[in-house]
């Protein structure tokens, strides 16, 4: 018996002292080793999920994680492709040593965000680069339209997300070129139906009231992350709550002769002192834009924008957002491509510019107790996404570095909060 | 003061001996001569040359054409200077005389608009529309400069103007077409552009162009615009190229096929086959040969009709059109026009015999090259056939009995495994079939396996049922190659849509032979057999094997793709 149990102890013993030194943890290089990096958040995302802990190495190796090396963790890093590297408890001391010593830090994910993404339920002939990205990454999201914002379940989430529509209810100004379209007058009756619904006079009035409705949502606490055209309509929707800034062809009536000068700026998230874009033949909302893609006469060419250096240390959040493996990321179209300099609010965080232009493409800032970030162009991997354009498939696209930051939105939102020190 | 008198003088001798010899020589001689300097690069030459013809051009009158040739040269000449604005002044010197001078206009819009001078280029153009009346010369003009400066917004503003000032529409329809597919007005160019075709046929390519930019999206309206009654030429074949363009040449000769038949209709098919040809599309060639041949009777498009139909896999066709065609002609141009395509398409048939008949019919009018050719053919046609003998006293006949690859494939359907590996490794064209035969024979020390001959057999008549059974029945007699043979077995019935059959096979090689180089190709066709069956777990499973249990496998990354699209993490193949 004595020796039955001597074994089993021995055993036991080899067993223990071969296993892998330390592995207790996986890090996932976030820089050029990492083989496919949209899909290393998902696999953050999981951990967060499922064991409520992984930390996020701000600065390191390009924002690399850290994850508990699981059974369950290695096999989803081996199907999705991503490469990471066991690594010790002496191994995490020593990052953890290199961290101090530099402009980097350890932020603790430990809450996985509840997400939402403002869409319609039938598919409009455009992608949607924050479906894409998510859906590919592997991380659960909600869809939600207007009836969700306006019976109150944005406060079920914490974070939402915000991409092509046009919140001043004018339909992107898509009418003159795209009236007869099947997917044009469904949108249309959609929207009229809902507006009628909730006893709203018109699409404007309808998309309005949605905006304010995001509006509180953040003012609450919550964190929105809005692209393309949803940035600039957003703000212009919420600035014109009482005045008519649209068409004949959405409403039926006029736009207010003194629109411009009865906006009321105060409310709004990012912007200030635009000029609204009156004519219904000119396709675009207002000066906001600076890269106008659909206005021939005005449109700018691409070029690439710059990422920011924030200290990680010192203003974790605006470093959260701009982690990547790439500093200059080629610029992309959209509906709204840019913000021009001279409307954004004074507090504007600005992460990312164009050097030398007069725009920036990425910015983020606080509203009431919750945060935004807005980020310009449609789709990062199709620069000139136009309607009916097929879907861009990530697949092809694993290491983009500007997708990387719609999905540097949805972790941030699972940091564990540091007030900011600047 | 004499000092000066004599340098007077001797400048004047000089201008003399410069300007006389010129002076006297015909606009012709002027002209090579400008032309001449221009080609060499030798531009300030060819600056003075062509200055020397415009003023002798001007002096003379009415020389619209040197004037023309002058002025174009100069602004050539100027332009590769990266001095456009220079020509400016010779412009106005021409204009003076000449204030509506198409030419001389149109030189002085394009360097006011590459110089970005928005104000200059609506002043010439206010000065020319009241030189030229009711002319839509100038109109035309300062629209396309407008369009050029990206301005279209101020070019669809001049065209409403100038609509309203001529009150002619359709003297603007090709602007209004242009103007209306840069603002992305996709239904208004369409139509545009069929009002303008008509009269101005050389806009077609222009039309085709700016249309090919259409998304998806809006294309159907584009269609709906072109084919509209009446049928016309002009519209459906700019759709038929749009098409072309968007990638789906079948449609786009569907929307030419119904235009009514004459001499232009024939020349566009002509065409059109002519590019389905070029871009590989077979069997749309196939289709405009063949209906343009019932047109025209002509045997030469019949010929190209019977060549694409064997290209597309249509043999039937060639054939039907071999004997219908063939027997018309001179026996001479028969056999030299068509009896490789006979011979091709028999074989294909698996009628060997009767192709070996035609053959010998012809014998005495073959020529070398030619009989070369169809010997080699005959010797296909026969294993097609399955008749190896045959087959080789073919190739006896054409002399290709030293020829590796020949000799290879009768020694393999001979089972003669050691023959076949020694000239088929040797065998200068690798295609599939090859490279499937050569990866069996690698496998396998097997001598001599008249079983596995019959299966390669079998394969080359084209009789994928047999061969599924043959080579799923020697696979366990092979030793080494057991799951090499089973793949081969579970790849044809794959093609051959047997479902139950392949995923037996490949569900073997995957359980009895797990450590084998087939295991990640057949865990990858179990999981497509899985999906297409709705089995998404079982699907799964097994590309998730593939990708855990063989991460080195060149079949990893298509697995990953594959199971995203599963999981619906990226978008469907459109």
């Amino acid at each position: 018996m004595i020796r039955r149990w001597l074994t089993a102890a021995m055993l036991l013993c080899v067993l223990v002292a071969n296993r892998p030194v330390g592995a207790q943890t996986l890090l996932v290089p976030m820089d050029d080793a990492q083989t496919n990096h949209l899909k290393a958040y998902g696999l953050a995302f999981q951990a967060i999920k499922t064991v409520r802990r992984a930390e996020w190495l701000l600065n390191y190796r390009g924002g690399a994680f850290l994850v508990p090396d699981a059974p369950d963790m290695r096999r989803r890093a081996a199907l999705d492709g991503i490469r990471t590297e066991p690594v010790s408890d002496g191994d995490v001391a020593r990052i953890r040593a290199e961290i101090a010593g530099g402009n980097m830090d350890a932020v603790v994910l430990e809450r996985a965000p509840r997400v939402a993404i403002y869409r319609p339920k039938d598919q409009p002939p455009w992608d949607d680069a924050v479906t894409l990205a998510l859906t590919y990454a592997g991380i659960d999201f909600e869809s939600i339209w207007d009836d969700e914002v306006l019976n109150g379940e944005l406060s079920e989430y914490d974070w939402v997300h915000l991409h092509h529509e046009d919140f001043t209810g004018q339909f992107n100004k898509l009418y003159l070129a795209y009236r007869d379209a099947p997917w044009f007058i469904a949108q249309r009756q959609r929207d009229e139906a809902t507006a009628a619904r909730f006893n709203l006079s018109n699409v404007p009035a309808l998309k309005k009231a949605v905006a304010d409705g995001i509006r509180q949502f953040v003012e609450k606490g919550g964190f929105l992350f809005a692209m393309c055209g949803a940035t600039e309509s957003l703000d212009l929707a919420i600035a014109a709550f009482a005045v008519d800034i649209t068409g004949p062809f959405s409403d039926g009536t006029p736009i207010d002769t003194d629109a411009d000068a009865r906006m009321d700026w105060m409310r709004t998230f990012a912007f200030r002192n635009a000029r609204i874009e009156a004519s219904p033949y000119v396709n675009a909302l207002s000066d906001i834009d600076g890269h106008q893609v659909n206005v021939p006469a005005r449109r700018q060419p691409l070029g690439t924008f710059t990422l920011f250096d924030f200290s990680a240390k010192l203003d974790p959040v605006a470093a959260m957002l701009v982690q990547n493996h790439r500093t200059v990321i080629r610029d992309f179209f959209g509906v709204t491509t840019s913000f021009n300099k001279a409307v954004l609010k004074p507090g504007v965080t600005v992460l990312a510019s164009e050097q030398g232009a007069p725009w920036v493409k990425y910015i983020h800032g606080d509203l009431g107790q919750g945060s935004w970030t807005f980020l310009g162009g449609h789709d990062p991997e199709d620069p000139q996404h136009a309607i009916g354009s097929a879907p861009t498939d990530l697949s092809m696209h694993p290491n983009s570095p500007a997708y990387r930051l719609i999905l540097n939105n949805v972790l941030f939102p699972a940091a564990k909060k540091k007030p900011r020190k600047t | 003061m004499i000092a000066r008198a004599v340098r007077s003088l001797w400048a004047a001798a000089l201008l003399t001996v410069l300007i006389l010899p010129t002076s006297v020589m015909g606009a012709q001689d002027l002209v090579s001569d400008a032309l001449g300097h221009e080609d060499a690069g030798r531009n300030a030459q060819a600056i003075v040359a062509y200055r020397q013809l415009l003023n002798q051009a001007l002096a003379g009158g009415e020389n619209t054409d040197q004037i023309a040739l002058a002025l174009l040269g100069l602004e050539r000449v100027y332009f590769s200077l990266a001095q456009r604005d220079s020509v400016l002044p010779v412009v106005q010197l021409v204009l003076r005389q000449r204030p509506a001078d198409p030419i001389a206009r149109g030189i002085q819009f394009r360097a006011f608009a590459a110089s970005a001078q928005d104000a200059e280029v609506r002043m010439a153009f206010d000065e020319w529309r009241s030189a030229a009346g009711e002319d839509a010369a100038p109109w035309r003009e300062y629209i396309r400069t407008l369009m050029a400066m990206g301005r279209p917004l101020a070019a669809d503003s001049a065209l409403a103007d100038a609509q309203r000032a001529l009150g002619r529409n359709a003297a603007f329809a090709g602007e209004a077409a242009q103007i209306s597919a840069t603002l992305e007005r996709w239904t208004d160019a369409a139509r545009a552009w069929r009002r303008t075709l008509p009269d101005m046929p050389w806009m077609e390519m222009a039309a085709a162009f700016s249309l090919q930019g259409a998304p998806v999206a809006a294309r159907d309206s584009v269609r709906d615009v072109l084919l509209a009654p009446p049928i016309g030429l002009a519209p459906r074949r700019l759709l038929a190229t749009v098409e072309t363009g968007w990638g789906d040449a079948r449609r786009g000769w569907a929307a030419l096929s119904s235009v009514r038949s004459d001499d232009s209709a024939t020349v566009a098919w002509q065409e059109f086959g002519e590019r389905a040809e070029a871009m590989n599309q077979n069997s749309v060639a196939r289709d405009v040969w063949r209906a343009l041949y019932d047109r025209t009777g002509q045997a030469d498009v019949g010929r190209r009709a019977a060549i694409a139909a064997l290209a597309s896999g249509d043999a039937a066709e060639a054939l039907a059109l071999a004997t219908t065609i063939g027997p018309t002609l001179p026996p001479t141009d028969r056999v030299a026009q068509w009896l490789l395509i006979e011979v091709q398409a028999l074989g294909e048939l698996g009628r060997a015999a009767e192709a070996a008949r035609r053959v010998q019919e012809a014998d005495v009018q073959l020529s070398d090259g030619l009989r070369e050719d169809v010997s080699r053919e005959l010797v296909s046609a026969w294993l097609r056939s399955g008749d190896v003998e045959r087959a080789r006293a073919a190739a006896e006949r054409a002399g290709t009995l030293d020829d590796d690859q020949v000799v290879g494939w009768l020694a393999l359907y001979d089972g003669d495994l050691t023959l076949a590996r020694r000239r088929l490794v040797r065998a200068s064209q690798r295609d599939a079939a090859l490279i499937d035969a050569l990866a069996v024979l690698a496998r396998t020390q097997v001598e001599s396996h008249p079983g596995l001959g019959l299966a390669f057999l079998a394969l080359a008549r084209r009789d994928t049922a047999d061969a599924i059974g043959r080579f799923a029945l020697v696979a366990d007699s092979l030793g080494d190659a057991t799951p090499a043979l089973l793949a081969t077995a579970a790849r044809l019935a794959t093609q051959s849509t047997d479902s139950t059959r392949a995923v037996r096979y490949w569900e073997r090689v995957v359980t009895d032979f797990v450590s084998s180089p087939e295991v990640p190709e057949a865990l990858l066709e179990l999981a497509r057999a899985a999906a297409r069956g709705g089995e998404m777990a079982r699907a799964t499973h097994h590309y998730e094997t593939l990708i855990i249990d063989h991460p080195g496998s060149a079949m990893v990354p298509q697995a990953r793709r594959e199971l995203e699209r599963l999981r619906g993490h990226v978008p469907e193949l459109s």
